[in-house]
């Protein structure tokens, strides 16, 4: 399940997957600007059908950050 | 289409964009009261996709006021196309926004007054600095209200007030070229309030149109784009069977089609009732479908539940010939190009096969589920214009009049029982007020059956008119068919009480080759008579493209004389038999 998670964050940043891990984050993705960083937590919630908190967008600030989130709505994802 | 595309595709794909040039090009300027972050990157790709090339300026935030009213800003430096100018409800309305019941129903008024003017004069300022079309989206009316369910029984409450603006900007522009609102609030209506706007995304990055959606708003704004280039879809192609009807006749039989009132019948009805609407704002229909002829036009000519009927098709390819071949003949017969048409065919087999092999026409996935057809092409902007003409309207019954003449030639060998079973009447009309600006199109846009190929604007036209010394008619043509408009025109030089000349002879091509110059020059000839006019002179200028009006003045009894061409007037000219002519 990270894969799908990890898919989608790499589609996003238009990275390699393979660059993507718990710790990847706006230091380590060039890419991944504030705006992205938006547009990737909207379209998380449609892939996954979650809706965040405003707390949460505003806290994400790194991969393992999101998979926390991600499990605080019920979507678990195993490695 | 249906289902765009995620943001994050838009752009990824901005930043792949290489550096090829296309012919299309466009400048677009974005300005907002909010945040437009994607939106520009959007269009571009999705222009790209159209091979149009399109530069981008998007305004700083907010900062539209300041750009359209100081003379050296930025937008104007960019020297845009097309400038879109978005405000939202929360910008115009200010507190009003939250509060609107904060002020009197007066105050209410008088604050709509004010931000018209605004508007206004904003827009003024922006008109005199810049030839940029200017597209203003209008305001969306918030759902919530704080009078609940009684905000319809509130006089001139929040939901009436925007009302009022949205109608107000829609009435100040309706007869500009170049200022055109965008209809935002119907956007909002369409994919709905709580998709649009996201709180969330408002409070967190000022985001007021959910990123989800900036691509289906890009896709709107496309169509000004498409609208400006003049590069929309003149004509639908369709294919008949699981297309227009569920089921194959040449199988199935009349009666065993699928179309009729009951489900599953009524969803080829209903894209049927929107091709019909398409047809009426100009759009031209044909077919294209393998089939045996007489079974699908049985079909056509007497199903009671077919909306298009053969009159509303200016061309029919029903047969067994491949469809790329009906493809070019369609396109050859309405004299249209092929990146003009879209196709419609229920099997992806023949959807490929004419994607690969006419690329130029523009294939449309249609969804497996026939209830899915009317909301595809609902959804295409592909067949947007910045404005329809009478002419547009019309467009598509005169092509199925067209096509019903060339089968008639085709199936009448002899040429003068053609002509006559047309059945052709032509009005002789002086110039007026009415006539004039047809008449001046007429001179700039003939090239083949024009005697002098002399250009003349409405003014000259206008001034021949009132002078004594200058005869100027043109000339109505209808047959069995139909009315084909004025289509012939004349301007003729009283040179003195004797001699007459002729300065503008042309006849559209839309008539060419049914004698009707022979009606007009016999009204002409006979009305230089009854004058007592001697001789007619006339000249025949030659240009690149009038070729077929070469022999005409010998072939009426014209004889040469140095550079001129004179006919003498001793008897009267005998007007075709085929032809009536009157005066009006």
């Amino acid at each position: 399940m990270s894969k799908r998670l990890y898919d989608l964050i790499a589609r996003v940043m238009n990275v390699p997957p393979s660059s993507i891990n718990d710790e990847a984050s706006p230091t380590s993705i060039e890419s991944w600007t504030s705006f992205k960083g938006y547009v990737l937590l909207s379209e998380l919630e449609t892939e996954f059908n979650v809706k965040f908190t405003l707390e949460e967008a505003m806290d994400a600030k790194k991969v393992a950050d999101i998979k926390r989130y991600l499990n605080n709505h019920g979507v678990t994802l195993h490695d | 289409m249906t289902g765009e595309k995620k943001l994050s595709y838009y752009l990824n794909k901005e930043t792949e964009l290489d550096d090829q040039t296309y012919e299309k090009k466009i400048r677009i300027a974005l300005l907002g009261s909010f945040t437009l972050n994607g939106l520009a990157e959007t269009l571009r790709v999705m222009c790209a996709e159209k091979k149009i090339q399109c530069t981008t300026y998007v305004g700083g935030y907010n900062q539209y006021n300041q750009e359209i009213l100081s003379t050296d800003s930025n937008l104007y430096k960019f020297s845009p196309d097309i400038s879109f100018l978005l405000i939202d409800s929360r910008t115009i309305l200010g507190d009003l926004f939250y509060y609107p019941y904060s002020m009197s129903k007066e105050e209410r008024k008088k604050f709509v007054d004010k931000k018209i003017d605004e508007i206004q004069k904003l827009i003024q300022a922006f008109e005199k600095k810049t030839n940029s079309k200017l597209v203003i989206t209008n305001f969306s009316i918030p759902t919530f209200s704080t009078h609940g369910i009684i905000e319809t029984k509130t006089d001139y409450g929040q939901r009436q007030m925007i009302t009022e603006l949205n109608n107000r900007l829609a009435n100040m522009f309706s007869n500009s070229n170049s200022i055109f609102i965008y209809d935002f609030n119907n956007f909002v209506s369409k994919y709905g309030e709580k998709n649009v706007f996201d709180d969330k995304q408002f409070l967190f990055g000022d985001m007021k149109i959910s990123l989800d959606y900036i691509p289906y708003l890009a896709n709107d704004l496309l169509s000004y784009i498409i609208g400006y280039l003049g590069i929309s879809k003149k004509c639908i192609v369709i294919d008949l069977d699981n297309t227009l009807w569920g089921g194959i006749v040449g199988e199935d039989g009349f009666n065993g089609i699928n179309l009729g009132p009951e489900p599953s019948g009524n969803a080829y009805m209903e894209f049927q009732r929107v091709l019909l609407s398409l047809y009426q704002r100009g759009i031209i229909l044909a077919i294209n479908s393998k089939n045996n002829y007489e079974d699908a036009i049985k079909v056509i000519k007497e199903h009671p539940y077919m909306i298009l009927r053969e009159d509303h098709l200016a061309s029919l390819r029903i047969n067994w010939n491949d469809k790329i071949s009906n493809m070019k003949e369609i396109a050859n017969e309405l004299n249209i190009g092929l990146d003009s048409i879209v196709f419609f065919d229920d099997d992806p087999v023949n959807r490929e096969y004419m994607k690969i092999n006419l690329p130029q026409v523009l294939t449309v996935d249609l969804p497996k589920d026939p209830s899915k057809y009317a909301e595809v092409i609902k959804s295409m902007n592909e067949f947007s214009v910045l404005n329809i003409t009478s002419e547009d309207r019309q467009r598509g019954r005169m092509y199925t009049e067209q096509r019903k003449r060339n089968e008639l030639e085709k199936s009448t060998p002899d040429l003068e029982r053609f002509l006559k079973q047309l059945d052709l009447k032509i009005s002789i009309k002086n110039a007026n007020e009415f006539t004039i600006p047809r008449i001046s199109q007429l001179t700039l846009k003939t090239n083949q059956f024009n005697l002098t190929t002399k250009r003349y604007q409405e003014a000259d036209i206008k001034k021949f008119s009132q002078d004594q010394n200058y005869m100027v008619g043109c000339a109505q043509v209808e047959d069995k068919f139909g009315d084909n408009g004025i289509t012939g025109v004349f301007i003729i030089h009283k040179e003195n009480p004797k001699e007459w000349f002729i300065d503008t002879f042309l006849l559209s091509c839309r008539v060419m080759g049914r004698e009707v110059e022979k009606g007009i020059l016999g009204y002409i000839l006979n009305k230089a008579r009854e004058s007592g006019v001697e001789r007619i002179k006339a000249q025949f200028i030659p240009s690149q493209k009038n070729k077929p009006i070469e022999d005409f003045l010998p072939s009426c009894g014209f004889q040469k004389e140095g550079d001129l061409w004179v006919y003498s007037i001793k008897t009267p000219f005998v007007i075709p038999e085929c032809l009536t002519v009157r005066v009006e």
